[in-house]
């Protein structure tokens, strides 16, 4: 591995979704966080909350995985969200596409549920799936909240490579809902001359 | 993905304490509690002091020595203890504290740092060349100085900077070589004096 080029990984996490008790695996995702113990880890949360210590709009992953994780350990959280608004908030109000999202919702926590955990999760088979899902759902959605949508990811990616041009040669893993993945990952292969991203498990 | 485990011993002369805190060590990520007279030896001992003893660990080699301390007896401690932890400090900054001293740097808690430099009477003024040698830092540097004085451990700059612990750790370095200090007291020192 060149020491000096910046290495980066996406970690898609699930929370987010969830209404019920969750069967997400969190402890998984702090294991594997913990374990690769990233440099630097951006996350869910913008910096406003991140230096109030106000956790109550973060995802629940933050709030509950990777803030504890990282407090005794070497990991810098860079808080990259540009705002509080999920994917989750993007539904319709009502009518006919709101029930068509709610089905689409319904079946990617389904798939979620299957899942269960952060390695599935970011294997190919549920990545397929949920990108499949998630970019069908987006079809849904009206066309203004489908540009803040890509509007949020890019801000969310600028504040991502602001983060590595700061401090270039790290060690860099992002953890995000993995809603975004199917936007978030060719918008960071972008910037390949910045980084090279690699699997979480090689970073 | 590698898992480096630190090895962590505690010693003192109250099991309780001893126990206790080797179960919160453990509970730690990325850090494993060892026998004392383990061989190969801890990378870290952390040895609790109490009012009523002045003991202190007898030196391996190999081991940084992070003394868990009230704040007392600091200008008698052997050059062999690397860390000074107040027992004010949360959990986290133990687990903190362990890393960087495991890594052969120092480690002292904010909270210590206030007495330290009243007793060394910090408060001189800069010689001429010490001003020419600040003038060299760039505004990096001269931000974790700032910081410095403010007795931050590298994670609480690295956090406040959104840099790397790695990044504030090589900023130090070319610090201490600029100023033409050996440790981070020193540095700290010349710190409150710049302010």
């Amino acid at each position: 591995m060149n020491a000096s080029r910046t290495h980066l990984a996406i970690l898609g996490t699930m929370s987010e979704l969830h209404r019920q008790p969750i069967s997400y695996d969190l402890n998984c995702l702090q294991k594997i966080v913990a374990d690769v113990s990233p440099d630097l880890l951006c996350a869910e949360i913008t910096r406003e909350d991140w230096e109030r210590g106000d956790f109550a709009q973060a995802a629940l992953e933050v709030r509950e995985a990777l803030a504890p994780t990282i407090a005794s350990m070497d990991i810098i959280l860079i808080p990259v969200a540009p705002s509080l608004k999920q994917y989750r908030d993007f539904t319709p109000d009502a009518g006919w596409r709101h029930g068509v999202v709610r089905n689409f919702d319904r079946l990617l926590r389904w798939g979620q549920i299957q899942a269960d955990d952060v390695k599935t999760i970011n294997g190919m088979w549920f990545g397929t799936f949920c990108h499949t899902v998630c970019w069908l759902t987006e079809m849904f959605w009206t066309a203004k909240d489908r540009v803040a949508w890509e509007t949020q990811n890019q801000e969310l990616v600028e504040n991502i490579v602001r983060a590595i041009q700061r401090d270039s040669g790290r060690r860099v893993l992002v953890a995000v809902q993995c809603q975004r993945l199917h936007r978030l990952i060719p918008l960071l292969h972008a910037h390949h001359d910045l980084f090279k991203v690699v699997a979480y498990q090689n970073l | 993905m590698t898992v480096n485990e630190i090895t962590v011993s505690v010693g003192g002369s109250r099991e309780l304490d001893r126990a206790g805190l080797a179960a919160l060590i453990a509970s730690l990520p990325g850090l494993r509690v060892v026998p004392i007279d383990k061989n190969p030896p801890p990378q870290v001992l952390v040895w609790i002091t109490s009012r009523d003893t002045d003991q202190y660990p007898s030196v391996q080699t190999d081991t940084a020595i992070l003394l868990l301390t009230e704040g007392a007896a600091y200008e008698s401690l052997p050059e062999t203890i690397t860390g000074l932890l107040s027992r004010d400090e949360s959990p986290a900054a133990l687990g903190i504290a362990i890393r960087q001293v495991s890594r052969g740097e120092q480690y002292l808690s904010p909270s210590l740092v206030p007495a330290i430099l009243q007793k060394r009477q910090a408060k001189s003024g800069l010689t001429d060349s010490e001003t020419s040698i600040i003038n060299t830092l760039t505004e990096r540097e001269r931000e974790i100085l700032e910081y410095l004085a403010q007795g931050l451990s590298n994670k609480l700059i690295a956090s406040r900077l959104y840099l790397s612990v790695r990044t504030v750790e090589g900023h130090l370095a070319n610090i201490y070589l600029r100023l033409g200090v050996h440790s981070r007291t020193e540095a700290m020192l010349m710190a409150v004096r710049i302010r």
